[in-house]
């Protein structure tokens, strides 16, 4: 099985530094959440493996292959389907469009594989499968963070980079989404990569837990650890 | 009476020319983010190809394909070759407002280059282009109809683009690639969509889609290194009435155009098309200034 | 931060050290010679009038040759109708210009990019039905026939001056005129709130600067500065639509992109390039046996790979690396 072994990672933004050499690796079949403030780095963390940014230093290796800098339409076509922050669906195409765009690369080798990934990614979300003809636009946050996961499940990826999909929902529709990742990752051995504002939601479902504070990580555990670590969490966490 | 019907249709005819155009002009800047001054300059020299081809005595059809191709093939090397390399370098340049003026002036320099360049090839003095089927009215029994066979064929081939165009944008995976390239590159990228691929391929369906216009429209102005300037002209109002990122907004806004002038010149004096298309432009920008179907957030000038 | 005074004398002595060279080459140059520096001051003005749009508002605009006519028709025809002088003729032209500049300017201020790219071109194309439309007054398609006259006695008692020359010495004050507004706009307090508008204008706008009449100013001045250069332009002879075409409007786009936007002494270099590069490709191929319409082309060819090679190569054009280590 594939693990995602990221090591001495460094990401500038200019004459920022964003990630000032990060190592950790996410287990296969489990889920990693990457905790931590906000600005410390989580989101950049999450575009530099999916290659959205460069690297300025340091190695990513997925499984035996390394994906550090290659282009995040290669990088998807390894397995790694990354969702960024902010429900980022496009807003004048239809639900199933948005879905169908993530099945793209694969459609023409694929094709009767593409439809049984979408007819998947819709049972996981009955509430997408009434609306696939409406636009994504008319559709309410939750609805939209998940078109985003489904976006990229559709995919068929094998780790999954989640930037923190329980931004702006109720706790309800976050517990939702959060309990369906939980499910798929149990079931089909899905690696998740889960970053996450907020700490609790997280550490409840992860089996693993990073926290970055100011680019660099402070503390790297397992989550049942860090749950009971309370001088951590009075010291980065703030409960 | 019946001029006012042969000028309606007159006008249809050519304004289903400039919708093409226009529609060219919107295909590249929404796919790539550039209003593309060169196209009309791009076209006139595929329809100087056509016509070297039917002059040396090739069939108009051979000619036709092959200034589509050329088309095609001219708008994507001026991607790969010079807008690709400028959009690398944009981002390191000084400010953002001459950033998006950038590719502006390089499509403004593309033009000067292959008008002289036509120049230089077939020297400057205009021809004449031949059309495919009569382009005198047709006659019946009692008197002539108030349209020619080139009218119908006009309309009929840029009806039949538009359908096919609007097809592939909305019911194959290339052009579901296309416009989500064009409207979220991020998103698009981690989608798998090669994203440059994509704008490459704007420019060259846009290049075909102005060579085809250039077609069309020379035997009526005839061919010279500036003769499509004014088409130019008249496809960026279209555009621009039609919110320059709306596809369909371009093609009313080409029937707009075509109709009006066709109106002006007939009742009007030719002299007052200029300032009528001037009037048109600031109006629209004036009062409605995302166009009749332009969304929201359609300027990114 | 250098006082404002200095930068004043130190602007107007190279603005009088220029005008002293030039006025220097109008006596070695010959004739024909001496009317090409008088066409590069002429465009100098109307490339200058770029350099404050481009430069303080990033914005470019396809009609400045339009607004060069507007200026070249109003000192025509005040000359030819009401018997001005040309010094007058300037003053015209200059104040109608801003007036137009002004309208245009309010309509220009919604538009961006692209947009007023085009605007601006379809203004310059509007332009010879403009002049058809009144023409009573504008004279046409034909326009109105002017000329620079010819010396007064004062100076033609002391020394023979040629009529090439006379258009230098008329030319080299104007040039210089707006040579030095333009530098010392630019370096000025209104200059520096320009760029910011330019640079950030929701930060312009935090910071107090109107950003909509800065908008409109800056155009009210690029169009003063063009319609001087316009009418100045106009005094070779005719002031007519065929004086003032849409290649006009190219012509100093290019100038100024050549010498790299927002400079003035790369303004100067670019508009010398685009004059002399004809004369000096004639010269090259003079003695090779090509065709005429190689000939008649190629100089609008090596104008455009000039012009897309400094956009592709560096951007900033040609002075640009300087320029932009300034601020
Ligand atoms: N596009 C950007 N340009 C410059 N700096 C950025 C950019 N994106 C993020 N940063 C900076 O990088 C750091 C990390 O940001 P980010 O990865 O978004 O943090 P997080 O997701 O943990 O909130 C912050 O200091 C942020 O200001
Ligand atoms: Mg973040």
């Amino acid at each position: 099985m594939k693990e995602l072994i990221v090591s001495d990672l460094v990401t500038d933004y200019g004459h920022v530094r964003a990630l000032d050499g990060i190592s950790f690796v996410a287990s296969s079949g489990e889920i990693t959440t990457v905790i931590g403030a906000n600005g410390a780095g989580k989101s950049t963390l999450l575009r530099t493996i999916s290659g959205l940014e460069k690297a300025k230093s340091g190695t990513i290796s997925w499984g035996d292959i390394e994906i550090t800098n290659l282009a995040p339409e290669e990088i998807v076509r390894s397995g790694i389907a990354h969702v960024p922050e902010g429900h980022a669906v496009i807003p004048t195409f239809s639900v199933l469009e948005n879905i169908e765009m993530g099945a793209l690369f694969r459609r023409r080798k694929n094709s009767s594989d593409v439809k049984a990934a979408i007819s998947e990614v819709l049972d996981l979300f009955p509430r997408l499968a009434e609306r696939v003809k409406q636009s994504a636009g008319s559709l309410s946050g939750g609805e939209r963070q998940m078109l985003a996961i489904s976006r990229a499940l559709v995919s068929r990826p094998k780790l999954l980079l989640l930037d923190e999909p329980s931004l702006g929902l109720a706790p309800l529709v976050v517990e939702q989404i959060i309990q369906t990742i939980n499910h798929l990752c149990r079931s089909t051995g899905l690696t998740v990569l889960l970053v996450e504002q907020n700490a609790n939601t997280a550490l409840a479902v992860a089996d693993h837990g990073v926290l970055l504070a100011l680019g660099k990580v402070a503390s790297d555990q397992s989550a049942a650890a860090m749950r009971a670590d309370s001088a951590l969490r009075s010291a980065y966490l703030g409960y | 009476m019946n001029t006012f019907i042969s000028t309606l249709i007159t006008g249809t005819a050519t304004g289903a020319i400039y919708a093409l155009a226009a529609l060219g002009l919107v295909i590249v800047w929404r796919g790539a983010g550039v209003v593309n001054f060169a196209q009309m300059g791009q076209a006139m020299f595929t329809t100087y190809i056509a016509s070297n081809l039917i002059a040396s005595g090739n069939s108009y059809w051979l000619a036709f394909v092959v200034a589509l191709i050329s088309g095609s093939l001219l708008g994507m090397a001026i991607d790969l070759l010079i807008m690709r390399p400028l959009a690398h370098k944009k981002s390191s340049s000084s400010t953002k407002t001459l950033a998006a003026t950038i590719p502006v002036i390089a499509s403004l320099g593309i033009l000067a280059i292959l008008q002289a360049l036509a120049g230089v090839f077939w020297a400057g003095e205009e021809r004449g282009f031949p059309t495919p089927v009569n382009s005198f009215y047709f006659k019946n029994g009692t008197g002539t109809l108030p349209f020619s066979a080139f009218n119908l064929f006009v309309i009929g081939v840029v009806l039949t683009v538009l359908l096919s165009l609007s097809y592939f944008f909305t019911q194959t995976g290339v052009g579901l690639g296309m416009r989500a390239a064009a409207l979220n590159p991020e998103v698009a990228r981690l989608s798998g969509i090669k994203v440059s691929r994509m704008r490459t391929l704007s420019w060259a369906i846009s290049g075909a889609a102005g060579s085809l216009a250039g077609l069309l429209i020379t035997p009526s102005t005839n061919l010279s290194p500036n003769s499509l300037d004014l088409i130019l002209i008249v496809a960026f109002t279209a555009a621009v009435v039609g919110g320059l990122d709306s596809p369909l907004g371009a093609v009313i806004g080409g029937l707009i155009l075509g109709i009006g002038i066709s109106l002006v010149t007939t009742y009007g004096s030719p002299e007052n098309v200029f300032l009528a298309i001037l009037f048109l432009l600031l109006a629209v920008q004036l009062i409605r200034p995302n166009g009749i179907l332009g969304g929201k957030q359609v300027r990114r000038g | 931060m250098v006082s404002v005074d200095k930068i004043w004398r130190k602007s107007l002595l190279k603005t009088l050290t220029l005008g002293l060279v030039l006025f220097l080459l109008s006596f070695i140059f010959d004739a024909y010679n001496q009317g090409q520096l008088a066409l590069v001051l002429m465009l100098f003005i109307g490339v200058l009038s770029l350099t404050v749009l481009t430069g303080s508002s990033g914005q470019i605009s396809l009609g400045q040759g339009a607004l060069m006519a507007v200026g070249g028709y109003s000192s025509a025809s005040v000359i030819t109708h009401l018997g001005a002088s040309i010094w007058t003729g300037f003053l015209v032209a200059v104040f109608v210009a801003s007036v137009f500049g002004l309208v245009l300017g309010v309509a220009a201020a919604r538009l961006s990019g692209p947009y007023l790219a085009g605007t601006t071109l379809v203004i310059a194309l509007a332009l010879p039905s403009m002049a058809n439309r009144f023409e009573s007054v504008l004279g046409g398609d034909v326009g109105l026939m002017i000329d620079f006259g010819m010396p007064p006695t004062w100076i033609s008692n002391l020394i023979e001056v040629g009529y090439e020359q006379w258009q230098l010495w008329v030319s080299i004050p104007i040039a210089l005129i707006s040579l030095f507004f333009v530098s010392n706009l630019l370096t000025s307090r209104a200059g520096r709130s320009w760029k910011a508008v330019r640079d950030d204008e929701i930060g312009a706008a935090v910071n107090g600067i109107p950003v909509a009449r800065t908008k409109v100013i800056v155009f009210v001045v690029s169009s003063a500065v063009a319609g001087l250069g316009g009418a100045l332009y106009g005094l070779r002879g005719l002031v007519g639509p065929s004086v003032y075409p849409v290649s006009l409007s190219l012509t100093l786009l290019t100038a100024a992109i050549l010498g790299g936007v927002g400079s003035i002494s790369g303004a100067f270099i670019g508009t010398v390039i685009v004059v002399f590069l004809p004369d000096l490709v004639s010269w090259a191929i003079s003695g090779l046996a090509v065709s005429e319409q190689v000939t008649n082309y190629l100089p609008a060819l090596l104008t455009g790979v000039l012009l897309l090679a400094t956009i592709i190569l560096n951007p900033a054009g040609v002075m640009g690396t300087r320029h932009r280590s300034k601020h």
